[in-house]
C-alpha cells in the first residue's frame, strides 16, 4: 500500500514543475519534472502489478463491479495516462532542439485529476478517507 | 391381462409410491425447527458483534451496512464471500462445532470470531 504514494507525488509533482519552469522560463524546473515523471512511470509499474496480484489472491480474481471496479478502471486510466505524459517529456528530453508540446498541458491537467481521483477513492476504500 | 398392461401398472404404482415418499419427507411435522440464524453487521470498518457464540447448525448473515465494499473470509479459508456491496449480504451455516476466526480480505484489519458449540 505504500508503494502507491510514489506514482501519486512523483506526477503531480512533476507536473507542478513543468507548469512553473515554463512559466518562470527555467528549463533546470522542466527537467526535474522530466525525471519526477520518469520516475512517476517506472513506479506505476510495481503499483499496477502489486494491485492486480491483490486483486487475485485477496478477492480470488473475483468479478469486481460499484467502487473496486471504478478504482480499478481509474487506477489502470491514471497509470496509463502518467506513461503517455512521461512519453511526451522524453520526445523533447531526447532531442534538445524539441520543444514541449502545448497540447501536453491539457493532457497533464487531466492526468493530476485522474491521479487525484484515483487516489482519494483508494483511501476511500482503505479506510484513511474515513466511511464518510 | 397382457405383461404390457402389467408393466404400465407397475410404474403407476412405483410413482405415486415416490411422489408419496418425497411429500412425507419434505412436509414440515410439529417437531421440526427452522435452521436458527444470527445476523452480524459489518460497518464502519467492523464486524458487529465482533465476537458471538451459536450452535451446531446455526446460519449467521452478515450484511454489509458500510458505505464501501467487505468481504467475509474465515482465518481457514472454509468460507469466503464475494465482495459485498452496501446491503448485500452472505450467510454461512455451521455444521461442525469450533472456533471460527474470520477476517475482511479487503480490510485485514477488520477482524471477528464465531464460536460454535
Amino acid at each position: 500500500m505504500v508503494l502507491i504514494h510514489f506514482p501519486i507525488a512523483l506526477c503531480l509533482v512533476g507536473v507542478l514543475f513543468d507548469f512553473i519552469g515554463q512559466w518562470t522560463k527555467k528549463p533546470l524546473l522542466v527537467d526535474v519534472a522530466y525525471y519526477d515523471l520518469l520516475l512517476a512511470a517506472i513506479s506505476t509499474l510495481p503499483v499496477v502489478m502489486t494491485g492486480l496480484l491483490a486483486w487475485h489472491w485477496q478477492l480470488e480474481g473475483q468479478r469486481l463491479k460499484g467502487v473496486l471496479l471504478l478504482h480499478l478502471v481509474l487506477g489502470l486510466t491514471a497509470s496509463g495516462m502518467i506513461c503517455l505524459v512521461w512519453s511526451l517529456h522524453f520526445r523533447a528530453h531526447r532531442n534538445p532542439e524539441a520543444k514541449l508540446p502545448l497540447y501536453r498541458v491539457p493532457i497533464e491537467l487531466a492526468t493530476a485529476v485522474v491521479v487525484s481521483l484515483t487516489a482519494h477513492l483508494g483511501g476511500f476504500l482503505s479506510g484513511v478517507n474515513g466511511s464518510g | 391381462m397382457n405383461w404390457r398392461t402389467f408393466i404400465l401398472a407397475v410404474a403407476i404404482l412405483a410413482a405415486a409410491l415416490g411422489l408419496a415418499i418425497d411429500k412425507r419427507a419434505s412436509a414440515a411435522t410439529p417437531d421440526d425447527k427452522a435452521t436458527p440464524e444470527v445476523a452480524v453487521k459489518i460497518d464502519n470498518f467492523s464486524f458487529s458483534p465482533a465476537t458471538i457464540t451459536v450452535e451446531v447448525g446455526t446460519t449467521v448473515r452478515w450484511t454489509n451496512r458500510d458505505d464501501i465494499p467487505h468481504t467475509v473470509v474465515s482465518d481457514d479459508w472454509i468460507f469466503k464471500s464475494k465482495p459485498l456491496d452496501t446491503d448485500e449480504q452472505f450467510t454461512y451455516t455451521f455444521t461442525k462445532p469450533g472456533t471460527y476466526g474470520y477476517f475482511c480480505s479487503i480490510h485485514p484489519k477488520m477482524t471477528a470470531k464465531i464460536v460454535v458449540h
